[in-house]
C-alpha cells in the first residue's frame, strides 16, 4: 500500500466514525439541537476556519459540514489531496470530539485527568510566551511510548526545554504511571484518551492563525502558510500506526508540523516532514532539528532543571523545604547599578547560613542583591531586570517565586532541596540568565545573598526601601507629555504580521508585558529589534493622542497595514491588537460606557458576550472602532480612553480584575474628577449580569457615564 | 467550500502565475517590436526567413532523401521504393538518421576535446588554473593518476592526456562509463553498444553509412546508440567535468533572464555559443579596472556581459551573469540597438548574425575556427593567449559604445530573477539541508528519493533543448513545464529550455506558488526553485550521474524510475544524439518535433517501442505539448504502479 493509499483510508475510517457519532447524537437529541464547544468565539473553530461556516446545530453539522469535509476527500495521487485528506481526518477528528461534547450536555466528556478543548483564553495566554520563544515549540505525543520510562524522558525532556507538550491517547496513562506532573499552566496537557482528542490542539494552531494571524477563515492556503510559518509544532507518533493516525499526520504535515515516528512497517520517510527514527535516546534533539526549532542555550550551574515550563508550578506547604515570605520576615530582591570597579562579575557571596543548615519547613530571611556594571547600563534599567528575577526564579523546577521587591515568597520544595539546590544557586540562577538575556547592558554582574536576620533587615529598609521610592518617583514623573520619544513593539509580528503596539509611559504594550522603560531598555539591548524609536513629530491632536511620527512609524512597521492610529481613542483609528491582549474593552450603548473583560473571566459579560467573543471582533492587527486589547495596567491610566473622556466610562468588570486595579483606579478617579471610591461605581458579575440589571445598577450608584454624551 | 477543492489549487496557481510569470504574449508583442525595427532597417529575421522557407521539403521532412553517393539524389516515393543502389526507405532513414546523429556527437565531443586542451594547459600563473581540487582528485583516482605527493598540475597535465586519448585510443571503451550505474553498464555490454574511442564511433557512423555499407535499420540504430553513447558517457562528460575543474564546480546563485537584462547605460557584450573557455576570459576583464574606467570614459556606467545559449548557460552557472536570451533570441539582441558586441564561439551561432548586425554598430566577433562566418570579426582565441585575447576582444566592445545610436535603442523592458547553478554536487549539497543529523546520512541523494518513493514528488523530468521554428517559442518548455509542475514533478534543465523558464520566470523561488502542493513543499524545505538549472547542453551527461547514482541509491535500474527526459524544441543534430544516449542510459525520452524518420514504420517504431527491447527505454513522438505532458504523465504514474509507490 501506498503512503497515500493509507492517508485516504485513514480519512475514510475517522470519517466514517463522525457519520456514526453524528447520527447518535441526532438519534439521541434530534437535529435541531445546538451544538458549540465551550469558551471559544469560532464555533467549532478548524470546521469554521476550513469551511468559513459556523454550524449551529447538529442537523447543520450532518446536512452541511459532513458533506463539506467529504468534499476535501478525493482520492488522487497528489499530495494536495493527500493533504486535503489529511486535514479532512482532522475535521472529521473535530466533529467526533464536538459530538462527545454534545453527548454530555455540552460540558468536558471525560474525567480529570484529560483537559480536552482548550479556551480561546488559553490560546491568547500562549500567544507572549510564544513569540518571546519562551515556548519554543510544541511537541504532539500520540502515544503510547515503548515504555512509561521512555513517555516520563520525552515529557520531562520537552519540558526542560521550555517546549509545550500535548498528549493523546495511552501515553497519558504512561505519563500517570511515572507520577509526571501535568496540567496546563505546566504546559504538558494531556488531551485526551483517544486519537480523536488531538484535534484539540490543531484547533489550538488553527485558532492561533484566526486570533493572531487575521486569516480569514475559508482561506486554506492562508492557513497552512501560518501554521507552517509560525506554529513551532511537531508530532511524535508511536507504533502501530493505525491508518487514522497516518491520515491525521498527513493533515499535521500539511500544516507544517513534522511527524517522526518509529513505526518502519508501511511507512515512508519524507525529508523534513515524515521521519522514521527510533533511536529514543535523540528522539528530543531530532525532532528539534526536523522542525528548526532554536533553543535558547544558557548554561546554568545549578542542579534542577531550568525551563519555562515549571513557571506555573506551585510547592504546597507539605513539600516545603525553606520559605522566605516579604509579608511576614524580610525578603526583598534588589538590582542596583554599579560602577565597573565595584563590580567582580560571577562573584557569588552568602551572608548568613546555607539553606541546609535551616530545618525542614523553616520559615527563613532571605534577600539578594544584584550588582550590575556595564557601559551601556541605565538605572531605568534596574527594575526592567528586576522584574525578570520573579520568571527566572519561577522556571525551576521545585522553586516558586510570587511578587516582587520586598513582598517576594520564594518556597524551595524538599525534591529541589534533595536535589542539591543551596543560598548559592539563587546567584548562579540569576548571574547566567542576567548576563544572557542582558548581555547588551551587563557587562559584569555579582549576586549577594542575604539570610542574615540583621543584615537583611537592615538592607531591606536602608537601601531596598529607598531605591523603590526614587524609582516610584521617577515612574510617576513619566508621562506621555514629559519623555521625548515613544516606542514601537513588534514583538508579535512572528505571530501577527500586521500589528504594532505604540508603548508611552501611560499605556503600555497591550500584552502587559512591555512597559515604556521595558521598550527603551530592548531598544538598548537590540538596537535593530522590536522596540524602535517613535517621534513625537507633528503632533495633530492631544485629545486623540493623534502625530505624524505615530502614523508614520505605525505605517512602516506594519508595512503598509495599518496607515493611522491614535492613542486615547477606542473609537477613532484605534491602536490594533495581536490578539495575545490581557484586557478587552468593548462599548456598552445603553450606558454610553465601556465593559472590559480579562482574559481569565470564562463567564458573560452584560453585552452578553465572553472575552473570547469580545476578542474575536479584533485582533491580527485589524482596527474595530468601540473595541481594543490592552493590558490591565492600562485601566487606572489618565491616557485609558481620554479621547472618550477617559475612566469614567468604565461600567463593569469582572470582580477579580476591578478589585486587582481598585486602588489605582480610584487614585485616577479622584485626581480626574474628584470622584471617591469610584470602583464601587462599577458594577461586576455579581452585581450585574445582563444590560438590564446593568442600568439598574448604574442608576443606583450614580454613576458618572450615564450624563455622558454616547459614544457613537 | 472552494477553497479546499482542486479547483483552489488551480486558483492559487493561476494567481501566481499571473502575478509571477511572463506570459509568452507579451513576449511575443515585444519580440514583434523588435522585428518591426527589422523591418525599419530593411533587413529580416528568422520568421521572415521561415516564411520564404515555405513549404518546407517533405522528402527531407521524412528522411527518405539520400544523397550519400552522386548516383543521386534519389527519393523514395510511391513509384520508386528504392533508392538507385537498391537501398530501401527504411536502410535511407536510418543511414540519414546515424548521419545526423554523428553530426551531434561530432560537435558536442569536440567541444570536450577543446575544453581537454585547454585543460593541459593549466598552470598556476597562467589563465586557466584548477579550481576544483576535490573532483580533479576524484577523477585522477578513477583513472588510476598517482596523486599522493604530486603537484595538482602534473596531475592535471597527465589526466588530460588520458582523457584527449579517449578520442583516439585504440582499444577498449569509455572510462566515464564506469560512473553509470550497474544495470545500465550489464544493459550497455549486452547489447553491444559499450561506447569506444569517441573519434572512432564518430568515423564509424560515416563509414558505416558510406555507399555500399550498411542498410540493415537495425544496426544503423545499434551504432546510433553506441556513437550517442560516447557523446553522453565520453565527450560531453569530460567538457562538463574539466570545464567544472577549471572554472569552478556550480553552486547555487541568483541572476536574471531576459532581454530586459540589458543595460541602456552599460556597454553591452553578449557572449554565445557553448565554449566556456572564451566566456571565463571576458567575465574576468570585464571587471578590469582598466576596462572599466576606459568604459566610464566613452559615458558608460560599467560593463555589462549577458549571454545568450550555451555559452550563457556556463557563465550564469559559475558567475550569475544575467541570461539575455536562448535560441530564437540571438538576433532580437543586437535589434535593440543596445548592444556593442556579440562575441561567439562554436554551435548555434546563426550566420544572419554577420549581415544583421552591419545594419547597427554591433560588432559580431568570431573567434574559433570552427565557426568562422560571413561579415564577422575574426579575432582567434588561443588558450595560449586567452587573457590577452579576451581583453583585446572587450576593449574593442567597450571602444564601440560611441557608436551606438543612443536615440533608436530599444530595450524590452521584461525580465525575470533567477536561481541557477544546480550541478550534481550543489544538488547534493542541498539535499543534505533536508536530512535529519540524527537520523540519516548527509551526501546522498536519499532525500530525494524519498520524496519519489512517499509520493510527494510524482516523478523527474528532465526538460532539455533547443528553440525551434515549428513550435511556437517556448511556448512547448513552458507549457510542459507548468504541466509538470502542477502535478508535483521535478524539473532539471539544460540548454535552452533553462533559458526559456528563467525568462518567464520559473527559474524563481517564488514560482514554487505555481507548483502543485508536493512541489511547493519540497520547495519550501529544501529552498530551491521548482525547476533547477543544470547547465548547458553538455551538462546533460550531468543529468545522467544524477539518474545514475540516485538508481544506484535506490536499488532499481533506471528505467524502473518514474524519470522522463523531454525535449519539445529540439533542432539541431546534438539534440539527436543526446537523445539516443538519454534512452540509452533508461530514461524514456519524448520529443515535440519528430525527427526525420517519418518515411520510415522500422525506423520510427523501433524508436518508440523495439529498442526498449535493448535499454529499457524508448522515444515518444508527439507534436501536441498537452498530449506529449498527458503522454509523461501517464508514462510516469505507470512506472509508479509497477513499482508499487
Amino acid at each position: 500500500m501506498t503512503l497515500f493509499e493509507r492517508v485516504f483510508n485513514g480519512s475514510d475510517d475517522m470519517f466514517n466514525m463522525a457519520v456514526k457519532a453524528v447520527d447518535e447524537a441526532i438519534a439521541k437529541y434530534g437535529e435541531d439541537k445546538a451544538v458549540s464547544l465551550p469558551n471559544t468565539a469560532y464555533g467549532i473553530p478548524c470546521l469554521y476556519a476550513f469551511t468559513a461556516k459556523k454550524y449551529e446545530t447538529l442537523g447543520a453539522i450532518k446536512n452541511e459540514a459532513l458533506p463539506a469535509i467529504q468534499e476535501m476527500m478525493v482520492k488522487e495521487n497528489r499530495l494536495h489531496h493527500a493533504f486535503t485528506s489529511g486535514i479532512a481526518t482532522a475535521l472529521s477528528a473535530e466533529v467526533i470530539e464536538t459530538m462527545k461534547y454534545v453527548m454530555n450536555d455540552g460540558e468536558k466528556p471525560y474525567d480529570d485527568k484529560y483537559h480536552g478543548h482548550m479556551s480561546d483564553a488559553e490560546i491568547r495566554e500562549l500567544g507572549v510566551p510564544l513569540v518571546t520563544d519562551d515556548i519554543p515549540g510544541v511537541a504532539v505525543l500520540i502515544g503510547p511510548a515503548p515504555s512509561k520510562e521512555i513517555a516520563a524522558d520525552l515529557i520531562k525532556g520537552y519540558q526542560s526545554k521550555g517546549i509545550m507538550v500535548f498528549m493523546t491517547g495511552g501515553i497519558i496513562d504512561q505519563a500517570i504511571e511515572a507520577n509526571v506532573n501535568m496540567g496546563f499552566k505546566i504546559r504538558v496537557v494531556p488531551c485526551g484518551p483517544e486519537l480523536e482528542s488531538v484535534i484539540h490542539v490543531v484547533s489550538v494552531a488553527i485558532r492561533a492563525a484566526l486570533i493572531f494571524g487575521a486569516i480569514q477563515p475559508g482561506d486554506y492556503d492562508g492557513i497552512l502558510a501560518y501554521t507552517k510559518d509560525r506554529v513551532k509544532a511537531f508530532v511524535n507518533a508511536f507504533a502501530p500506526l493505525s491508518d487514522r493516525t497516518v491520515g491525521c499526520g498527513a493533515g499535521a504535515i500539511a500544516l507544517g508540523f513534522p511527524v517522526i515516528t518509529d513505526d518502519k512497517e508501511n511507512t515512508w520517510s519524507v525529508p523534513k516532514s515524515l521521519i522514521i527514527y527510533d533511536g529514543y535516546e535523540n528522539y528530543i534533539p531530532a525532532s528539534i532539528e526536523a522542525r528548526g526549532i532554536k533553543l535558547k542555550i544558557t548554561d546554568i550551574d545549578v542542579p534542577i532543571a531550568v525551563a519555562p515550563a515549571f513557571e506555573g508550578e506551585i510547592i504546597r506547604r507539605g513539600d516545603m523545604q525553606i520559605e522566605a515570605n516579604g509579608s511576614r520576615l524580610d525578603a526583598f530582591e534588589l538590582v542596583r547599578t554599579r560602577d565597573a570597579s565595584e563590580v567582580e562579575d560571577h562573584k557569588i557571596t552568602l551572608v548568613g547560613k546555607d539553606l541546609d543548615e535551616f530545618e525542614a519547613g523553616s520559615r527563613i530571611n532571605l534577600a539578594y542583591v544584584v550588582d550590575i556594571a556595564g557601559k551601556a547600563m541605565q538605572p531605568d534599567f534596574e527594575s526592567v531586570i528586576e522584574r525578570k528575577i520573579h520568571a527566572y526564579i519561577n522556571q525551576c523546577e521545585g522553586i516558586m517565586h510570587t511578587g516582587q521587591r520586598d513582598m517576594i515568597t520564594i518556597r524551595v520544595s524538599k525534591a529541589a532541596f534533595e536535589a542539591g539546590w543551596r543560598a548559592r544557586h539563587f546567584g548562579e540562577l540569576l548571574w547566567a540568565l542576567i548576563k544572557n538575556e542582558f548581555e547588551a547592558v551587563c557587562d559584569k554582574c555579582q549576586v549577594t545573598i542575604y539570610t542574615d536576620p540583621e543584615e537583611t533587615a537592615k538592607l531591606r529598609h536602608e537601601l531596598a526601601a529607598a531605591t523603590y521610592e526614587k524609582r516610584d518617583e521617577r515612574l510617576g514623573s513619566l508621562t506621555d507629555e514629559s519623555v521625548d520619544v515613544f516606542y514601537t513593539c513588534t514583538m508579535c509580528q512572528s505571530f501577527s504580521p500586521s500589528h504594532v503596539c505604540i508603548v508611552t509611559p501611560e499605556r503600555l504594550g497591550l500584552c502587559g508585558a512591555v512597559s515604556w522603560l521595558d521598550a527603551k531598555a530592548t531598544k538598548e539591548l537590540n538596537p535593530e529589534g522590536p522596540c524602535q524609536i517613535v517621534t513625537k513629530d507633528g503632533p495633530q491632536d492631544d485629545r486623540l493622542g493623534r502625530w505624524d511620527g505615530v502614523d508614520a512609524a505605525v505605517n512602516k512597521y506594519s508595512r503598509g497595514a495599518v496607515e493611522r492610529v491614535t492613542l486615547y481613542s477606542i473609537m477613532e483609528d484605534p491602536m490594533t491588537s495581536c490578539g495575545c491582549f490581557e484586557c478587552i474593552c468593548g462599548i456598552e450603548p445603553m450606558s454610553n460606557g465601556v465593559v472590559i473583560v480579562n482574559r481569565e473571566f470564562t463567564g458573560y459579560s452584560p453585552i452578553g458576550m465572553t472575552f473570547g467573543d469580545l476578542a474575536s471582533m479584533t485582533g491580527g492587527g485589524v482596527q474595530t472602532p468601540g473595541f481594543m486589547g490592552h493590558g490591565k495596567n492600562f485601566i487606572p491610566s489618565k491616557k485609558f480612553m481620554a479621547a472618550e473622556g477617559g475612566v469614567e466610562r468604565i461600567v463593569w468588570m469582572p470582580k477579580a480584575l476591578k478589585e486587582e486595579v481598585a486602588e489605582k483606579l480610584n487614585a485616577t478617579a479622584k485626581e480626574l474628577y474628584g470622584i471617591d471610591n469610584f470602583c464601587d461605581m462599577i458594577a461586576d458579575e455579581e452585581t450585574a449580569a445582563d444590560e438590564e440589571a446593568l442600568m439598574a445598577f448604574l442608576t443606583e450608584k450614580g454613576h458618572p457615564a450615564l450624563g455622558m454624551d454616547p459614544m457613537m | 467550500m472552494e477553497t479546499t477543492k482542486l479547483t483552489a489549487l488551480e486558483a492559487r496557481i493561476a494567481k501566481a502565475t499571473e502575478k509571477l510569470l511572463i506570459p509568452i504574449e507579451k513576449m511575443e508583442e515585444e519580440y514583434a517590436k523588435l522585428h518591426d525595427i527589422a523591418v525599419a532597417k530593411g533587413t529580416e529575421t528568422w520568421e521572415d526567413r521561415k516564411a520564404a522557407q515555405k513549404p518546407q521539403c517533405t522528402f527531407g521532412e521524412e528522411g527518405v532523401c539520400c544523397r550519400i553517393c552522386s548516383m543521386g539524389p534519389c527519393r523514395i516515393t510511391k513509384k520508386a521504393s528504392r533508392g538507385i543502389c537498391g537501398c530501401d526507405v527504411h536502410g535511407i532513414v536510418a543511414r540519414n538518421y546515424l548521419r545526423f546523429s554523428a553530426g551531434g556527437t561530432a560537435a558536442h565531443s569536440d567541444h570536450g576535446r577543446e575544453i581537454m586542451h585547454t585543460f593541459s594547459q593549466t598552470a598556476a600563473d597562467k589563465d586557466y588554473q584548477v579550481k576544483d581540487v576535490d573532483k580533479l582528485l576524484k577523477i585522477a583516482k578513477d583513472w588510476e593518476v598517482e596523486t599522493e605527493g604530486r603537484d595538482i598540475y602534473d596531475i592535471a597535465h597527465e589526466v588530460a592526456e588520458i582523457g584527449l586519448l579517449e578520442y583516439g585510443k585504440v582499444h577498449g571503451v569509455q572510462r566515464f562509463i564506469k560512473w553509470a550505474s550497474k544495470d545500465r553498464q550489464e544493459a550497455w555490454a549486452r547489447e553491444g553498444i559499450e561506447p569506444r574511442a569517441i573519434d572512432r564511433e564518430i568515423a564509424e557512423c560515416l563509414h558505416r553509412t558510406h555507399m555500399g555499407c550498411s542498410s540493415e535499420p537495425i544496426a544503423l540504430m545499434r551504432q546510433a546508440l553506441r556513437s550517442a553513447l560516447s557523446d553522453g558517457w565520453g565527450g560531453s562528460m569530460m567538457g562538463t567535468e574539466f570545464s567544472d575543474i577549471m572554472f569552478g564546480t556550480p553552486m547555487p546563485r541568483d541572476t536574471e533572464a531576459n532581454l530586459g537584462v540589458l543595460d541602456a547605460d552599460c556597454v553591452n557584450i553578449i557572449v554565445h555559443g557553448h565554449d566556456p573557455s572564451l566566456s571565463e576570459m571576458i567575465v574576468k576583464y570585464a571587471e578590469d579596472p582598466e576596462l572599466v574606467a576606459l568604459a566610464k570614459e566613452v559615458g558608460a556606467k560599467g560593463i555589462n556581459i549577458a549571454g545568450v545559449c550555451c555559452t550563457s548557460n556556463e557563465v550564469t552557472m559559475r558567475h550569475g551573469i544575467p541570461m539575455a536570451g536562448n535560441f530564437l533570441q540571438q538576433e532580437n539582441c543586437i535589434l535593440t540597438g543596445a548592444v556593442e558586441a556579440v562575441i561567439v564561439d562554436i554551435q548555434c551561432i546563426f550566420p544572419a548574425l554577420g549581415p544583421l548586425s552591419q545594419c547597427f554598430h554591433t560588432k559580431f566577433i568570431t573567434t574559433s575556427e570552427i565557426a568562422r562566418i560571413p561579415y564577422a570579426t575574426h579575432i582567434p582565441f588561443s588558450v595560449e593567449t586567452a587573457g590577452a585575447n579576451a581583453k583585446a576582444i572587450v576593449r574593442e566592445a567597450v571602444e564601440n559604445f560611441k557608436n551606438r545610436d543612443k536615440e533608436s535603442v530599444y530595450i524590452p523592458d521584461m525580465k525575470r530573477k533567477a536561481t541557477v547553478g544546480y550541478s550534481c554536487e550543489a544538488i547534493i549539497k542541498q539535499l543534505d539541508t533536508v536530512t535529519n543529523s540524527y537520523v540519516d546520512e548527509t551526501g546522498t541523494y536519499q532525500p530525494l528519493v524519498d520524496c519519489i518513493t512517499s509520493g510527494v514528488i510524482r516523478g523527474a523530468v528532465a526538460v532539455v533543448g533547443c528553440n525551434n521554428p515549428k513550435i511556437r517559442t517556448d511556448f512547448g518548455h513552458i507549457e510542459l513545464m507548468k504541466k509538470m509542475l502542477k502535478n508535483d514533478c521535478v524539473i532539471v534543465l539544460s540548454g535552452c529550455s533553462a533559458q526559456a523558464a528563467a525568462k518567464a520566470g520559473l527559474m524563481s523561488k517564488e514560482a514554487k506558488d505555481i507548483c502543485g502542493a508536493g512541489m511547493k513543499r519540497v520547495c519550501e524545505l529544501a529552498d530551491i526553485p521548482p525547476v533547477l538549472h543544470m547547465g548547458s547542453c553538455v551538462d546533460i551527461s550531468r543529468m545522467m550521474r544524477l539518474v545514475c547514482d540516485v538508481a544506484t541509491q535506490w536499488g532499481v535500474d533506471v528505467p524502473q524510475m518514474p524519470v522522463v527526459g523531454c525535449a519539445p524544441e529540439w533542432m539541431s543534430e546534438k539534440a539527436v544524439s543526446i537523445g539516443n544516449y538519454v534512452v540509452a542510459t533508461g530514461i524514456d525520452t519524448f520529443l515535440g518535433v519528430v525527427p526525420y524518420v517519418g518515411g520510415s514504420d522500422v525506423v520510427s517504431n523501433f524508436l518508440q517501442d523495439g529498442i526498449k527491447e535493448w535499454v529499457g527505454a524508448s522515444f515518444t513522438f508527439e507534436t501536441d505539448m498537452e498530449k506529449l505532458g498527458d503522454l509523461m504523465l501517464e508514462n510516469i504514474e505507470a512506472k509508479r504502479l509497477a513499482l508499487g509507490i
